[in-house]
């Protein structure tokens, strides 16, 4: 059962790896806000894939912390992009 | 003894489906040519990639700890959280990626935000295509 929860945490950790060289390399400041929202989650799921290797039960707790918050995170990039403007 | 073994193969499936969603979800964002297309292309990992992981999380603290009310109520909670506030979040960064000028597909339609209120909505292009 463990080495399914290495392989996940595997792949995730490839998802953000190609998510941090999207951001590298993306064009436009709204690409990167948006591969940066996506690092985020995947943040996210590797939180609770860690709660679940160390069998506490912190893990859904923070995966609802981070997915009732994560909009803060979200709208903050979206005001940077249009400079503070609605 | 094979109630376990469902759980486990259950939650397994769950979570590595659940990766695999957010490793397409990354690896398409280099496919997607503009930023409206790369939100939408966000959708999958965060509507489905995200609350699968979460759910194979609640499978297995099942298993171990016993079922528990409190934890099935977050784990719901935090599946719907992510649905809606993870779309919520993407319609607020898509409406600032387009105000802030970039770069857009010039086959997306309909247009509205860059048409003034009086004109009304556009209407899309069926016909053409």
């Amino acid at each position: 059962m463990s080495i399914v929860l290495w392989l996940t945490v595997c792949l995730l950790g490839a998802t953000i790896l190609v998510g941090l060289l999207r951001i590298a390399s993306a064009p436009d400041p709204a690409s990167r806000a948006v591969v940066g929202d996506l690092v985020f989650f995947s943040g996210v799921g590797l939180i609770v894939l860690i709660g679940l290797l160390n069998e506490s039960a912190a893990a859904v707790d923070a995966a609802l912390i981070a997915a009732v918050l994560g909009i803060l995170a979200t709208v903050a990039l979206a005001r940077i992009l249009t400079r503070g403007r609605r | 003894m094979i109630a376990a073994l469902i759980v486990d193969v259950l939650a397994s499936v769950l979570l590595l489906g659940g990766a695999f969603w957010m490793l397409t979800a990354a690896l398409s964002m280099f496919r997607a040519h503009d930023a409206l297309a790369r939100i939408n292309v966000l959708s999958p990992a965060t509507g489905l990639g995200l609350p699968m992981i979460v759910l194979g999380a609640f499978l297995l603290h099942t298993k171990v700890e016993g079922f528990e009310v409190a934890v099935l109520i977050k784990t719901i909670l935090t599946v719907v959280a992510l649905i809606i506030v993870s779309s919520i979040a993407s319609n607020v960064l898509s409406r600032a990626a387009y105000m802030s000028g970039s770069a857009v597909d010039p086959r997306t339609a309909p247009q509205d935000l860059a048409r003034s209120p009086e004109e009304g909505d556009q209407v899309p292009l069926t016909e053409e295509r």
